[in-house]
């Protein structure tokens, strides 16, 4: 069965993508991250052109992220203040990052962008989590880890002004630092296709000191309003989002999330930690494989999706 | 990527034959040409189409189909639209576009048939004024004014053939056919990603690489049902089609949340 898609102006069968979305939502829910990262290169792999596939990646992203923010705001693990704060740097770090997205359309330059920045933060942060999955599973049985979280330890953030309080989270802080970290994850969140929790959840840990109970659902919280921005400024700015190739993948998405959330319980979190590091490396080296090898032909036809 | 050959009726006219056709004095020929389909609706199942242009060669003086005597060419043309051609070059290990090319207008879409190679058929001006065949198609850089000849001619053929490769130019040297003495057929494959906008289809009549007549018709291309109602739903009023598709996303997370929800 075949649907032709009215923004992407091409014929796709209904099952290959349904069983993409089913794919990308069960690791989602196997690792506890939005999939936006796998989903935007596997769109544009099967034939999407790069802006719709960014543009209809955020709306799965919202879709796979809206049901674990529920569970985590029905258990008490948000920090509405901080989120908040968090999601106003957001909001305009994905204007920014729309704006960015049609200016490099307009150039030629928007694959590349989106090439390069996959390439640096799935590397980067591939590896970090990776190593980190590695060194814990080594000394699992060694346990009584520290926490984290050292009070009173914010360093130079100390000093910077606009000081608030969010009893949620006990912290006492200046409000630069989350609405920077909410503006550059709405900023990536917008060019990538992604949600922007493997960055936003090791910021809100280390900088900002977040309890890590509240680390999971308040970054989920604030993913599910930055996504749904950035879906809603692509439509508007970029005309990029094809509802029916939505509507496909989440479907697919959501069931694949739920037994992927399933098969997750009964791994142990190091074990997915390694699992997920690979996976990540995998879709960056594939990335940076594709920038560094001659293409087969060197010459490209613009394609503006939505025009005509 | 199936395509199927949609429904179609050839009205086949009596034809007159003449006996006396090839007496001097006699009438001149010309062409008569249609399109099979008039319009051509995308709608969800669009997987491309093809449209069968027809006609007939008035007064044909033609022994047999095979005879050879009448050339016909069939151009089907999409709406201009700008385009840009981009190459990449290699720039500190990486592949990226550093070179570019507009071209102001080109068709969008663009399908040539043949009874044989039109460089056979006709010479080089009478092809280049009607714009027939992808060489011959009027291409010009906007803005660039100092662009060397050699340059648009190395992006002038990418273009062509990046359109070849996704089959929205398509050239048929033997795709026109005579079933008659003077009834012609020749059938035009629409692919799943063609251009939506109206097409024109022009039919040209030759003999000895002379015009003995021409056709144009039009077939309209477009969005119907539903594909239109999203279509104009998106361009039209962004703002409300990007809630739509948030709330949507949102529904069916929280849907599928509930219901799989753990009996507590």
């Amino acid at each position: 069965m075949t649907l032709y898609l009215p923004i992407a102006e091409m014929s796709v069968s209904v099952i290959a993508f349904l069983a993409l979305g089913a794919t990308v939502g069960f690791l989602s829910g196997l690792f506890g991250v939005g999939g936006g990262f796998l989903l935007a290169p596997l769109l544009t792999f099967l034939g999407i052109p790069p802006g719709v596939a960014v543009a209809t990646s955020t709306s799965h992203v919202a879709a796979s992220s809206v049901s674990g923010a529920m569970t985590q705001y029905r258990r008490g693990n948000v920090d509405i203040k901080l989120a908040s704060v968090m999601l106003a740097g957001g909001i305009a770090g994905s204007y920014v990052g729309v704006a960015f997205v049609k200016m490099l359309t307009a150039r030629g330059l928007f694959e590349l962008t989106v090439s390069l920045t996959y390439v640096i933060f799935l590397g980067v942060v591939g590896t970090i989590i990776l190593i980190e999955g590695i060194n814990s599973s080594r000394k699992t049985r060694t346990a009584g880890s520290a926490s984290v979280r050292k009070p009173g330890q914010h360093g130079w953030m100390e000093h910077l002004p606009f000081k608030m309080r969010f009893p949620r989270s006990k912290l006492y802080i200046s409000a630069v630092p989350p609405v920077v970290i909410g503006m550059f994850v709405g900023f990536i969140s917008a060019i990538m296709g992604i949600g922007g929790g493997f960055v936003m959840i090791p910021a809100m840990i280390y900088l900002l000191r977040v309890p890590t109970v509240l680390v999971i659902g308040t970054s989920l919280f604030q993913i599910v309003f930055v996504s749904a921005t950035a879906t809603v400024l692509h439509a508007v700015e970029n005309k990029s989002v094809d509802i029916v190739l939505a509507t496909i993948l989440i479907l697919g998405g959501v069931f694949g999330a739920q037994f992927g959330t399933m098969a997750g319980e009964k791994i142990r979190g190091e074990h997915l930690r390694v699992l997920l590091g690979a996976l990540i490396l995998l879709v960056a080296a594939r990335m940076a494989v594709d920038l560094a090898i001659k293409p087969g032909d060197l010459f490209s036809l613009a394609s503006t999706p939505g025009a005509s | 990527m199936r395509r199927f050959l949609s429904a179609v009726i050839v009205l086949m006219f009596a034809m007159t034959s003449n006996a006396l056709a090839e007496a001097p004095g006699r009438p001149k020929e010309n062409v008569e040409a249609d399109a099979s389909t008039r319009q051509v609706a995308i709608t969800s199942s669009f997987t491309g189409t093809e449209i069968l242009v027809f006609g007939t060669v008035e007064n044909s003086v033609q022994p047999s189909p095979e005879a050879g005597t009448y050339d016909i060419i069939v151009v089907v043309e999409g709406q201009p639209a700008p385009a840009v051609v981009r190459e990449k070059s290699r720039v500190a290990g990486i592949w990226i576009n550093t070179t570019s090319m507009q071209f102001a207008v080109v068709p969008s879409y663009y399908a040539i048939a043949s009874t044989r190679p039109i460089d056979e058929i006709a010479d080089k001006a009478f092809l280049d004024t009607h714009q027939i065949g992808f060489d011959h198609i009027r291409m010009e850089p906007s803005g660039a004014g100092e662009a060397d000849t050699d340059a648009i001619e190395t992006f002038r053929q990418a273009l062509i053939r990046l359109k070849e490769q996704q089959r929205v130019y398509v050239k048929r040297d033997f795709g026109v056919t005579f079933i008659g003495r003077s009834l012609f057929r020749s059938t035009i494959a629409l692919p799943p990603n063609v251009p939506v906008g109206p097409l024109t289809a022009r039919v040209y009549l030759l003999k000895e690489g002379k015009l003995l007549g021409q056709y144009e018709s039009r077939v309209s291309l477009r969005r119907e049902g539903i594909e239109r109602f999203i279509h104009n739903f998106a361009i039209s009023q962004p703002l409300a089609y990007g809630l739509t598709t948030v709330v949507l996303a949102a529904a069916a997370g929280l849907a599928a949340a509930f219901a799989f929800r753990k009996p507590a």
